[in-house]
């Protein structure tokens, strides 16, 4: 609490982003764990709530007649400027949010400002335990198949003594010994040897990943060659592998002066050596910065966005991970040829890919239940750096780099593509995304103590699942089956409006294809139900004024359809613009109470312990188009009826 | 056409007294009045643009109507595209053809072929452009060179009509006309003896040539305070307006007569819609004499005033001035093409989002739908009747005043209300289908693809709207495609004067009975069940379409169910502020929002009050959004995307198999079978005997069901792909593509080079 210097500010004004000319005029209040604000505006209730940790960059610009400015940038892509009457308050707002939204850590004092260590929803400690084990990576080797006589568990890292950004189960190629494997660890950079990822069963070929190899401009390392043998022995069926190096060649080539490199193919017997250019974390950076900036361009021509979107190489990027991706689903999945990836540390790219070529090759990873799995297993437990990349923690700002976003977008672009073979919607993606970035979870922060006193996203997630489900799905369907077969055409990738925009509601459509499928099934079941109930009604002969009243109660699911609309775009548009009041729509009435009537009860207690503290996230529930339960208007059902 | 997939043997069975020919060796279908003009054997169609192994041999035909194809072996049975009933999957009509390039390669010769021409070198190769943007390619490396040679001249020279009267429309509806008068006819034309009771051969489109349409039209929208004036009859007036239109009742016949001078081709203005609150959209031609200008600018406006129940402003928008001019469209419409199927894909591959922003394209579309939803903030949010004006009144005004309708009105956005939209500010209006489709090739100035930009408006106002419309993208796709089938009056004309006299004497000289209609004899493109099966038509319905169609079932009884009450979504707020002079207002607001790209303020500079278009927009969106009322397009740059299904469908690269949003479309449309085959099930309970026993579940729904793909078979057919229901195969086979980088590069998987390979590639 000792860095806010002004816990409540008064007459601030809230500009709408997409239209400045309107601006919401309240109070806005610093707490622990949220900047507030909350509209001056008898009858409606608005309040927007914005998570520090959640908070990129806060910048205060220069004092104007009309006050001093301040904008704040979210990693979620909100954006809020707001107009601090006196520059002295501004200052204070200024100086308390950044110190805010850049947490410390103090391991020592076993304090840390994290946000997942406050968070307390109401769980108790048994339930809250359960939810770390609700995802169980070694399930997920044994739906592979595995252990088998091809691969096995290796306990090599076990207490993670060969390397320390791996996890400690390991599935090594049966004929590889530890002396290999530790050998092949100390060719590798950070110890990070060739280890599986996936395993096909089908034709035994499997992805594997690993870091670059330290072979400078000749060194060789027999383990790690006879690493590379074993791999290609697990796969009977083939007589080659595919070693791919995920940088561009010129990448790599400059890495081999630093005694890193990659693979001679001289040195390894039947490998394929291929180079796969996708960029590094730093231009990854810059681009997202350059495509962000021409999406919060203001009233943006038509070739000031198509232009920006352009030169900011975005999608490009996108391309480069998927036709990466591709190339390994096909190499497994046509050739039956097993893979090497790696980039240089392969935590960024490697990750990337591995995960792009699994949802392409196996349809388990398109549920819901199988993303999870496959976040936690490419990115968890292969040590992505996520508190680097995400800047959780005060850091290197050169260590920040969007690449988890990207494999969500590569996710949501196939998803565009083919719209029936997902069984989650882009809600369950920006979902993630936000809780990657939230701190509000443990899954995502490289701390020990996390299993004992954070929550885990994924079990929340599951049992939020109806929210996040795509109506469209058929697992049975053919064309949601085997290996996707993407176009990368240029002309086949969208910017993702739905993600970077999605704080600016007058941008979204107002239907939906997904909305009318839900409506449509609901009538369907009804019909069916009302068939069956006419054929009991046949059969029992009933009488005519039982029937009136057994179809009296059944609801119309085009009403609801009627609903949905309204649902697209928040009741209160003109208030709601930007705003994220995470209470409105699951809170029970009451806990929102304690803001408004003194400032002074917006202190830590209350905001952490509070019994429902969804709060900075809740919003992604009633912000998502989607969010059909709270906007639900019981009375237009009957409106709607009495209309027919 | 009489057969669709040769070989047809129940169809030899009957004789065809006007002399149906099957010509002797190949399966050819001839349409009646068809005659085969040129052919030649032992030519292979290219099939795809990188290997040639799918390629197909056979017999390159052409007759007066199209160039056929032939192949020797008998097609695959999957049908995986369309099935267009006049035309075979290989066929193309000449109107269709864009441009017939020959070539040798051999001698490294190339030309372009046009009518009456020579050709110097024996060709081995024919490459046709066509208008729906195909490219087709024929290789003569086993056939008779002079044979190939005739052929390709035949096809440039019968692509080239010297005169409107030789499209093969006019031979074909003649002896169509005739056919159908004779018994046989039942067997030919089944569906037409279905709907055939009708005096209209079951057309129920409106077609505006007559006072009881319009009639029928100021009914429906309530336009009281305006009448049908007939002082156009037999077109005295102006050529290019319709006989019957709609003026303001303080108008007199002799008043019209004699402003219509003063009008760029005596195109008086012309009422087009009303709204509920009694605002109208009239649309006229300037007025060329600047002395004259303000006196009948007053008198018009005063008329229209007094139209207007409440009296309120007229205001005029110009869209000479803000919109781009036809032959901006046609060179955006030119480079579209260029970067999605001319080009070689490599060269836009980098480049691809600059690529189309260079065209313009979109930035055009946003245009009209920005203009549209201006004048849509006037009518509906400022009370005021809107005056569109244009110098001639035939090109942006039809775009425009269409695409408001269909904000406004929801009965444009049913199938039958769209057709006859366009029927009504298209066609009637006097757009001029003939030089802008530039039927006859001969003035390449005139060319403008205005009706495509409008059906591309539509598109993207579906695709913010999925629920809206009851119609598909499909539709809009099989509708732009007939503007190149010469054989419908729809787009053959540049006005109803034109279509009346060349019909008219297309009656002398087939010797159709005076006082037969028009529309009998030589219809319109509306009645699609001369291109396209019953089923297959079914592709043209949106499953997610609420309009009035959809019934509910309640308390057992199946209702008409509408989801809202309103017609329209009145959305008046207040009065208009003042009373200001309309003709001032109109053009003082227009150069300030005439250009489209505003400058970049600096972000989040705080602005003072909005002005009131923008409050009206502010608050529509704030609403939830009214499927059967007004609809605004949202009109970020985020929001104008490229109508893929139009643009891309040839394209290999593009196509997606298995995916694409037509698997969601395959999905929605069984849900909705189902849904009807439950409330049919239902109805049997339900209906008024009562006593109805269980339903048979094999009975047989069909006739009444209007999804595509059937609930009974829930599994998407293997050859569902993004371009569904066209494909790639076969339709663009760009030229020296063969051996470029691209080709391996879209060849297969292996696109990055191993080490060694690097070392030495100049890539």
């Amino acid at each position: 609490m000792e860095h806010i210097r002004l816990p409540k500010v008064e007459n601030v004004r809230l500009l709408d982003r997409v239209s400045p000319r309107r601006s919401r005029v309240g109070t806005l209040y610093l707490t622990a764990t949220h900047t507030i604000f909350v509209e001056n505006k008898t009858g409606v209730r608005n309040e927007t709530w914005v998570l520090h940790s959640l908070v990129c960059s806060v910048e205060k610009q220069a004092a104007a007649a009309s006050g001093c400015s301040l904008l704040i940038h979210c990693k979620n892509f909100q954006v809020l400027h707001f107009v601090v009457p006196r520059e002295q308050e501004c200052h204070d707002v200024h100086l308390s949010l950044q110190r805010l939204s850049q947490p410390v850590l103090c391991l020592a004092e076993r304090h840390t400002e994290l946000y997942c260590f406050s968070y307390k929803p109401n769980v108790d400690e048994k339930e809250r335990c359960q939810e770390w084990d609700f995802l169980d990576l070694k399930a997920d080797y044994s739906r592979m198949g595995l252990p088998n006589s091809l691969w096995k568990l290796s306990p090599v890292n076990q207490h993670y003594k060969v390397s320390d950004s791996y996890p400690a189960d390991l599935f090594v190629p049966a004929s590889a010994t530890p002396p290999v494997i530790v050998g092949s660890s100390k060719f590798r950079s950070r110890g990070r040897f060739p280890t599986l990822s996936y395993y096909s069963k089908e034709n035994h070929a499997a992805i594997c990943r690993s870091s670059q190899p330290l072979s400078g401009f000749s060194a060789r390392c027999l383990e790690d060659e006879q690493m590379l043998e074993a791999i290609l022995r697990s796969n009977p069926c083939s007589d080659f592998m595919y070693v791919v190096d995920t940088r561009p060649k010129l990448n790599a080539i400059a890495n081999r002066a630093a005694g890193k490199g990659y693979e001679n193919e001289d040195n390894y017997s039947n490998i394929k050596f291929q180079f796969i250019g996708i960029e590094n974390i730093h231009v990854m950076r810059n681009s997202q910065q350059k495509m962000l900036g021409a999406c919060e361009l203001r009233s943006p021509s038509m070739s000031d966005f198509l232009e920006g979107l352009e030169s900011s190489g975005w999608l490009k990027h996108i391309k480069a991970v998927l036709d990466a991706g591709i190339f390994i689903a096909k190499a497994v999945a046509e050739e039956g040829v097993s893979v090497l990836v790696h980039c240089s540390d392969g935590w960024d790219r490697t990750a990337q890919v591995c995960s792009v070529a699994c949802v392409l090759l196996d349809p388990y990873y398109r549920t819901l239940r199988g993303l999870m799995v496959l976040i936690e297993k490419d990115w968890v437990s292969f040590g992505h750096k996520f508190s680097h990349r995400c800047n959780h923690l005060v850091g290197d700002p050169k260590e920040v780099s969007p690449i988890i976003d990207q494999f969500l977008e590569c996710v949501w672009q196939l998803m565009e593509q083919f719209p029936c073979a997902f069984e989650f919607n882009a809600r369950f993606l920006i979902t993630i995304h936000s809780h990657i970035y939230s701190c509000q979870y443990g899954n995502f922060i490289d701390l020990k103590l996390l299993r004992e006193r954070t929550h885990s996203l994924w079990s929340y997630l599951w049992k939020n699942q109806a929210d996040y489900i795509n109506p469209l799905y058929r697992p049975d369907h053919s064309q949601t089956q085997g290996l996707l077969r993407p176009s990368t055409a240029p002309y086949c990738f969208k910017f993702w409006r739905g993600l970077y925009n999605r704080f600016d509601q007058g941008m979204h459509p107002r239907q939906s294809v997904e909305d009318y499928l839900r409506a449509i099934r609901e009538e369907t079941q009804q019909l069916e139900e009302q068939l069956k109930i006419a054929h009991l009604e046949q059969e029992q002969e009933w009488s005519v004024t039982q029937k009136a009243v057994t179809f009296d109660k059944s609801p119309t699911a085009w009403a609801l359809g009627n609903d949905l609309g309204l649902a697209n775009t928040p009741q209160d548009y003109t208030g709601g613009f930007i705003t994220s009041s995470p209470c409105q729509p699951k809170a029970p009435d009451g806990r929102r109470i304690l803001l408004t009537q003194d400032s002074n009860q917006t202190s830590e207690s209350n905001l952490s312990s509070g019994s429902d503290q969804e709060s900075g996230i809740a919003d992604v529930s009633c912000r998502s188009p989607l969010s059909t339960d709270s906007t639900r208007d019981p009375d237009s059902d009957e409106a709607a009826y009495s209309a027919a | 056409c009489v057969c669709t997939t040769p070989p047809l043997p129940q169809l030899s069975s009957f004789e065809y007294p006007w002399g149906f020919t099957l010509a002797s060796f190949s399966l050819i279908c001839l349409s009646p009045g068809e005659i085969v003009v040129n052919e030649v054997n032992f030519v292979r169609k290219c099939i795809s643009a990188e290997s040639s192994q799918d390629d197909l041999w056979g017999k390159l035909i052409c007759t007066n109507f199209k160039v056929s194809f032939i192949p020797q072996d008998a097609p695959s049975k999957q049908k995986s595209q369309l099935s267009h009933l006049l035309l075979g999957e290989h066929d193309i009509p000449l109107t269709c053809l864009e441009q017939v390039v020959t070539a040798n390669d051999t001698k490294g010769k190339k030309k372009v072929l046009g009518s009456n021409q020579k050709l110097k070198f024996n060709p081995t190769e024919l490459i046709l452009y066509c208008k729906d943007l195909r490219i087709i390619r024929f290789c003569f490396d086993e056939a008779g060179p002079e044979s190939a040679k005739k052929v390709c001249l035949a096809i440039a020279h019968y692509s080239h009509p010297a005169d409107l009267q030789l499209l093969f429309g006019f031979e074909y509806q003649g002896r169509r006309y005739h056919a159908s008068k004779e018994i046989i006819s039942v067997y030919l034309f089944p569906e037409e003896h279905v709907n055939g009771s009708a005096p209209r051969g079951g057309l129920r489109t409106p077609i505006f040539d007559r006072p009881s349409d319009w009639d029928r039209e100021i009914k429906r929208t309530g336009a009281s305070e305006w009448r049908v004036c007939s002082i156009n009859e037999r077109y005295v007036i102006s050529l290019s307006l319709p006989e019957y239109i709609v003026v303001p009742v303080s108008l007199a016949d002799q008043d019209l007569k004699q402003y219509s001078i003063f009008f760029a081709d005596q195109r008086i203005p012309l009422w087009c819609w009303n709204h509920p609150n009694g605002s109208a959209l009239v649309r006229m031609a300037s007025i060329s004499d600047p002395l004259q200008q303000r006196k009948i600018d007053q008198k018009v406006f005063t008329a229209i005033t007094k139209s207007h129940p409440q009296r309120s402003e007229v205001i005029r928008y110009d869209l000479d001035k803000s919109l781009p001019n036809i032959q901006d469209i046609q060179s955006a419409f030119v480079k579209v093409r260029q970067i999605c199927v001319i080009d070689p894909f490599e060269e836009s591959e980098e480049r691809w989002l600059s690529s189309i922003e260079n065209s313009r394209w979109l930035e055009y579309v946003r245009a009209f739908l920005k203009h549209s939803a201006d004048i849509v903030y006037y009518l509906d949010g400022k009370n005021a009747s809107v005056i569109l004006q244009e110098e001639e009144d035939r090109d942006l005004n039809c775009v425009v005043s269409s695409l408001v309708q269909l904000m406004l009105d929801p009965h444009y956005r049913s199938l039958i209300g769209f057709q006859s939209l366009v029927q009504k500010e298209w066609v009637m209006a006097g757009h001029r289908f003939l030089d802008r489709c530039n039927h006859l090739k001969k003035n390449e100035k005139e060319e403008s693809p205005l009706f495509l930009m409008f059906l591309d408006c539509v598109w993207q106002m579906m695709n913010q709207y999925p629920a809206a419309f009851e119609f598909t993208e499909a539709y809009l796709t099989v509708l732009s495609d007939s503007m190149w089938i010469p054989l419908f009056s729809t787009f053959l004309f540049n006005s109803p004067q034109q279509r009346a006299q060349h019909l008219m004497d297309f009656a002398k000289n087939k010797a159709i009975p005076q006082g037969e209609e028009q529309a009998v004899y030589f219809p319109p493109v509306w009645d699609w069940s001369q291109q396209f099966s019953t089923k297959d038509q079914t592709l043209f319905n949106n499953p997610m379409y609420v309009g009035k169609g959809a019934a509910c079932v309640q308390n057992g009884e199946v209702k008409t169910f509408r989801r809202t009450k309103k017609t329209y979504s009145s959305t008046l707020r207040g009065t208009p502020a003042s009373l200001r002079n309309g003709l001032k207002i109109g053009e003082d607001s227009l150069t300030r929002r005439g250009s489209l790209v505003s400058e970049l303020k600096s972000d989040f500079s705080p602005v003072k009050d909005e002005s009131p278009s923008e409050r009206f927009f502010r608050d529509w969106f704030s609403r939830a959004a009214d499927q059967q009322g007004l609809l605004i397009p949202l009109l970020l740059p985020s929001h104008v995307a490229l109508w893929k299904l139009y643009f891309l469908r040839w394209v290999p690269e593009a196509c997606i198999p298995k995916g694409g949003p037509i698997t969601a479309y395959h999905k929605l449309s069984q849900l909705v079978d189902e849904i009807e085959i439950l409330q049919s099930q239902l109805r049997q309970y339900k209906g008024p005997s009562g006593s109805t026993p269980f339903p048979n579940p094999s009975r047989p729904l069909s006739d009444q069901r209007r999804m595509y793909f059937k609930a009974a078979s829930p599994t998407p057919p293997d050859f569902l792909t993004s371009s569904f229901p066209f494909t790639p195969m076969g339709n663009l086979c760009r030229r020296s593509f063969q051996g470029t980088p691209i080709s391996k590069f879209l060849n297969g998987a292996k696109i990055w080079l191993s080490t060694e390979t690097l070392a030495n590639d100049s890539l």
